[in-house]
């Protein structure tokens, strides 16, 4: 009996154990993903989308109203014009929903769907883009699928399957003519808003999990796992290595006239020129790898790092100032006014509003 | 101590992934043949734990104390124990093995999934527990996931892995029961009962979990049930209906 028992709960230990670490509808299983509006900061965080208040860290409400384990939230909601919340989940159900938060029940307090897209077959990591009516949203099964925002549909069909290589886990950009999409297959594809063609496709040696961004210059950049900053022309896809990094890229670079920032997983920070080619400053290496892409304000740059840390840093590369959030911190921060929004993982919160100067304003946590 | 463990696991498991030529669901196999030979000893001593326990269930002195001390466990639990050190059994030999291998498959579990890398965080961890001096992690990144029909990162969707899994633990159970004369032996009972179980347990893991692993618990299977038979020590009759068994 003894040895049954043992038997038994061997394997119900085994189960428990294999089921704690499968995933699921639990905050951790990725970062945050975060969007802000003027009022309110909308959170992607594990088993659902939270609206937060701005004004004072209240939530507003969550989507869904329970926790399902076939939805998992981590890719940043896109608000579109009208004020729809679109958010795609990295559950086993693979489902795209628009969310309008001017249509809450009022029994509990949930939005109501406006409307659902379930033809991908692998995750949303990714932010879509919204070029004129119709949504380009990158799908992890190698896919982008374009969408018709404006057909009044409930249950959306997609307008066109684009097949492209890879796992898509970024927002595309566009420069009006053409989407830009970058894969973790190494390859970052042009494609034409209109035909849908692809205009033209490169493999760069190394996993891209950012966007891309477009310089001052109208050419398009980009940071890879080969720890490279590729420049492309647009048009031709021409491109060139332009600086080599200490460590992977992860972040989109972010674009301030002829200057671009970014990060690296050594923690380096970088500003380079894009007109002489070269870094502004020597690489600044604040405390800990930075996934994150930086925030521009006026006078200067925030970065967030692994460590749980911000930084403002002055566009001289010296520190202004930096202050500690605590946990981990993957996700792009936000600044909405004087706000500057974080979503740090392993801490008590899942986000946290700091002012101008770093000091918090407020914490939010979900009631439980 | 764990991601240690772990790291070691990912890296060996990428390197046959790149000597191969990128294929993971070969990978898997191979790594789990490496795991078979490396838990040999283990499973040897489980094999002979279960052989040397059934043994006793038929023994004469050990059915005759069964039923002499049947209304004092404390004295039939020192019998117990006394014959258990007279013939040299662990009573525990057979299960403490199986016990030492969770850990392993747990850790195969987490290797998979770190290394396919299905969430940012999953490509971060990934990242820092590849050993860069022998990996060309910027190459090698990311796996390829498709083996067959399957996502090796995605639960199998037709179920057919799930099938093939439940009924090659089945099988594999079945035929590691030894044959037992003693109605009241309980480690018979308590085998059957595992035949039946253990099936539907790894069939539900294998229905809910990443296929990745399904092919792990079906390549170990396959292993087992060939090992058996190369011993000499399958018993290919309890494949076959009670009544046909003679």
């Amino acid at each position: 009996m003894r040895k049954k028992l043992l038997f038994i709960s061997m394997i119900l230990l085994g189960t428990v154990l294999l089921s704690a670490c499968a995933g699921g509808a639990v905050r951790g299983t990725s970062w945050a993903g975060l969007t802000a509006t003027e009022d309110v900061a909308y959170l992607a965080d594990g088993a659902f989308v939270y609206a937060v208040n701005l004004s004072d860290g209240q939530e507003l409400w969550h989507y869904p109203e329970k926790a399902d384990s076939k939805k998992v939230f981590y890719a940043p909601p896109l608000i579109t014009s009208d004020g729809l919340v679109i958010v795609g989940s990295a559950g086993n159900n693979h489902s795209l929903v628009a969310i309008n938060p001017a249509d809450i029940n009022p029994e509990t307090n949930v939005p109501i769907e406006a409307w659902t897209f379930t033809e991908a077959k692998d995750h949303w990591v990714a932010s879509p883009l919204i070029v004129g009516e119709k949504l380009f949203a990158p799908n992890a099964d190698g896919n982008l699928y374009v969408l018709d925002l404006a057909d009044g549909q409930s249950s959306k069909q997609a307008l066109k399957v684009i097949e492209l290589e890879g796992r898509l886990w970024a927002q595309p950009v566009t420069d009006g003519k053409r989407v830009f999409v970058t894969s973790l297959d190494h390859s970052i594809f042009a494609i034409d808003v209109e035909t849908y063609n692809v205009v033209w496709h490169q493999d760069i040696g190394g996993a891209i999990p950012g966007s891309p961004v477009i310089g001052s210059d109208g050419m398009l950049y980009v940071g890879s796992l080969a720890a490279q900053l590729e420049r492309f022309d647009p048009a031709t896809g021409e491109h060139q290595s332009v600086l080599n990094t200490q460590n992977w890229v992860w972040s989109t670079p972010v674009a301030d006239g002829d200057t671009l920032y970014f990060g690296d997983l050594d923690g380096n920070f970088y500003s380079f020129n894009t007109t002489t080619g070269g870094l502004n400053w020597n690489a600044v290496k604040p405390d800990g790898p930075i996934t994150a892409s930086a925030i521009l304000q006026n006078d200067h740059i925030l970065l967030a790092t692994e460590s749980g840390n911000i930084y403002a840093i002055g566009k001289d590369g010296k520190t202004l100032w930096f202050e500690t959030v605590g946990g981990k911190i993957y996700t792009t921060p936000a600044a909405v006014g004087d706000l500057i929004l974080v979503a740090p993982l392993e801490t008590d919160f899942y986000l946290t509003a700091l002012d101008s100067n770093g000091r918090q304003v407020w914490t939010f946590a979900p009631q439980k | 101590m764990w991601d240690l463990f772990i790291s070691l696991f990912i890296n060996v498991l990428l390197w046959i992934y790149d000597v191969i030529g990128n294929n993971f669901g070969i990978a898997i196999i191979l790594f789990t043949i490496l795991i078979r030979v490396v838990t040999w000893p283990l499973n040897a001593q489980q094999m002979k734990g279960a052989k040397a326990m059934q043994d006793l269930q038929n023994d004469k002195e050990w059915q005759a104390i069964q039923k002499k001390y049947a209304k004092d466990r404390e004295k039939l639990a020192q019998e117990q124990m006394r014959v258990y050190r007279e013939k040299g059994i662990n009573p525990f030999g057979s299960c403490l093995p199986t016990l030492i291998q969770f850990p392993i498959i747990i850790a195969l579990y987490q290797s998979i999934i770190r290394a396919l890398a299905a969430t940012p965080l999953d490509l971060l961890k990934l990242s820092r527990s590849i050993n860069t001096d022998f990996l060309d992690v910027s190459q090698l990144i990311p796996l390829n996931s498709k083996f067959l029909w399957m996502n090796l990162g995605q639960p199998e969707p037709y179920y057919i892995l799930a099938i093939v899994v439940a009924v090659t633990t089945y099988i594999q159970s079945k035929l590691t029961l030894p044959p037992s004369t003693n109605p009241n032996d309980q480690s018979a009972a308590m085998g059957q009962s595992m035949a039946i179980t253990m099936p539907l347990m790894l069939g539900w893991l294998a229905l809910t979990f990443p296929s990745g692993l399904a092919v792990y618990f079906v390549t170990s299977n396959v292993l087992g049930i060939v090992q058996y038979a190369a011993q000499g020590k399958a018993n290919w009759r309890n494949l076959l209906p009670k009544g046909m068994r003679k």
